[in-house]
C-alpha cells in the first residue's frame, strides 16, 4: 500500500513541439489537501486530464491511489471525483437527472449528501444543464464529485463563477465531510488565499515542472524575506536561495530555510540589513513565478543573481 | 467560541487559534471545565485544515491550558496552569525582552513601560 495519493516520475505531455507537462514529479500524500498552483497554462489542467486517463502520457509514469494510470483507470474513477476545468456536463439533462446518470457508476454514492448539497448550496434541480448560470453549473460539476464516496477529490479550478458565500461555504464542506474524514483532496488553483486556508501541503508548476514541493508549514515557519540595502550589491549564492529582487540600492532576498545565516553572510559582505519578514503563499508564488526573476525549473536554489 | 483567522498575516494560523484561546482565558471569556469545539468543527467553522486546529489544541494541552478527554472533547483545564514559576518566566522572557527592545527604540521611560503592562492586566479584569 503506498502512502501517496497521487505519485507521478517524469511524467511528460507534449502537444507538437508544445511541453505542456515536462518531467513532472509529484508526491501529494493520501489524506492531504494540496494545493496545485501554477500561472495560466502552466500545466496544471494538463497534469490532472493525464491524471485520469482524459490524456495519453508522452512519457514517465504515475500512480493513483496505488494504481497506474495506463493500466487500472477504471479502478482510479470509480474512487476519484473530478471537477473538471470547463464546468462542462450534458446539456439537455437537469442536475436531478445527471445525479441518477451518475449513481449507478459509484457503488458508494451518497444520496443524502446530495440532498443536502444540493439544498444548501441552493441548486435549481430542474432546469436542463445548458441553461444554468456559470455558477450554477460548477456547483452542480462539484455536487456530482463529492456525493460518490470517493477517496480522492481532483478539484480544478473550483471556485470559478461562484460567489464568495458559496466558496466559504463549499470550503466548510470540503473540510467537515470530506477532509475531516481522511479524503486527499487536490486542488488545482490560483486563488492563492483560498488554497492558503485550508492545505497542508502545495506544489508551484512552472511551464510543466514542478518549481517547489512542501508543507505549508514549511513555508511559514522556514521561508523568509530579507530586505537589504548596499551601495553595490555583492554576488551572493546560497542553496537556500529561492529568488532576487532588486531596485536601486535594494535587494530583497527569498530564502527557504536559516534566514539568519543567510543575513548574517549579507551583512559580512557589507549589506546592511533592513528587516526580515515571513512571507505569504503568494509572495512565495510570485518569487518563484513572476517574470521579471529568472529562475532555474527544478532548481528553485540556483538562481542566477542578477548583475 | 468565536475565533478569527487571518490567512495572508504571516502569522502561522495554529498560533493565531493558540493565542485567541489564551486571550478568551485570560480575559474570562471561557472558563474552566468549558467545552472548546471538537477539531473537524473548529476546522470547519474556520475553514481552514483540521491538521491546523490540532496543532494548536495539541500546543495549548502541552502548556496545561486545556485538557482532552480521550473520546469525550476537550475542556479548559484547571485555571492556574500547573507550572513551575520558573518555567512560567521562561515562557513569558521573549515577549517581555520584545517589549524592552521596542520601547527602549521608542524611548519610553522604564516607569512608564511597567505603567502600560499594568493597565493592561487590570484591562483583563477579575482574573488576576
Amino acid at each position: 500500500m503506498n502512502d501517496l495519493a497521487i505519485h507521478t516520475q517524469g511524467l511528460a505531455k507534449f502537444f507538437g513541439k508544445t511541453r505542456a507537462v515536462d518531467g513532472l514529479d509529484l508526491n501529494v500524500p493520501r489524506g492531504s489537501v494540496y494545493g496545485f498552483l501554477g500561472r495560466n497554462g502552466a500545466g496544471k489542467t494538463t497534469t490532472v486530464k493525464t491524471l485520469l486517463g482524459l490524456l495519453r502520457p508522452t512519457a514517465g509514469s504515475a500512480q493513483v491511489l496505488g494504481y497506474d494510470i495506463r493500466r487500472d483507470l477504471v479502478a482510479i474513477l470509480e474512487r476519484t471525483g473530478f471537477v473538471p476545468e470547463n464546468k462542462t456536463l450534458f446539456d439537455s439533462l437537469t442536475p436531478a437527472q445527471l445525479v441518477r446518470f451518475n449513481q449507478g457508476y459509484f457503488p458508494k454514492w451518497s444520496s443524502e449528501l446530495v440532498e443536502r448539497y444540493a439544498d444548501l448550496l441552493e441548486i435549481p434541480m430542474q432546469v436542463p444543464f445548458a441553461k444554468l448560470s456559470l455558477g450554477n453549473k460548477t456547483k452542480v460539476c462539484h455536487l456530482l464529485a463529492l456525493c460518490q464516496g470517493a477517496e480522492l477529490l481532483i478539484l480544478d479550478e473550483p471556485s470559478v463563477g461562484l460567489d464568495p458565500v458559496i466558496t466559504d461555504l463549499l470550503l466548510r464542506l470540503l473540510v467537515e465531510d470530506h477532509v475531516s474524514e481522511g479524503k486527499t483532496v487536490f486542488l488545482s488553483s490560483h486563488q492563492l488565499t483560498e488554497v492558503e486556508r485550508i492545505a497542508d501541503w502545495v506544489g508551484i508548476i512552472e511551464k510543466g515542472k514542478i518549481l517547489l514541493e512542501t508543507r505549508l508549514e514549511d513555508i511559514r515557519q522556514n521561508y523568509r524575506l530579507i530586505r537589504a540595502a548596499a551601495e553595490t550589491a555583492p554576488a551572493v549564492s546560497s542553496p537556500d536561495l529561492v529568488a532576487v529582487q532588486s531596485s536601486d540600492n535594494f535587494r530583497t532576498y527569498l530564502v527557504a530555510r536559516a534566514a539568519e545565516d543567510f543575513a548574517a553572510m549579507l551583512r559580512a559582505k557589507g549589506m546592511t540589513i533592513l528587516e526580515i519578514l515571513p512571507v505569504s503563499l503568494e509572495e512565495v508564488f510570485l518569487g518563484l513565478t513572476r517574470k521579471e526573476v529568472p529562475c532555474i525549473p527544478g532548481k528553485p536554489g540556483t538562481i542566477p543573481v542578477p548583475a | 467560541m468565536l475565533l478569527h483567522v487571518n490567512t495572508s498575516s504571516g502569522v502561522p494560523v495554529y498560533l493565531q487559534i493558540e493565542g485567541q484561546v489564551k486571550q478568551a482565558l485570560a480575559a474570562g471569556a471561557l472558563r474552566q471545565d468549558d467545552a472548546l469545539p471538537s477539531v473537524r468543527r473548529l476546522a470547519a467553522q474556520l475553514r481552514v485544515n483540521p491538521n491546523t486546529v490540532a496543532k494548536a489544541y495539541q500546543n495549548l494541552e502541552r502548556e496545561g491550558a486545556i485538557r482532552t478527554v480521550p473520546g469525550g472533547g476537550t475542556y479548559v483545564a484547571d485555571s492556574s496552569p500547573g507550572l513551575l514559576k520558573s518555567e512560567k518566566v521562561r515562557r513569558l522572557r521573549p515577549v517581555a525582552r520584545q517589549l524592552a527592545v521596542e520601547s527602549t527604540q521608542l524611548r519610553l521611560a522604564p516607569g512608564d513601560v511597567v505603567k502600560l503592562v499594568e493597565d493592561e492586566l487590570d484591562g483583563l479584569g477579575g482574573k488576576r
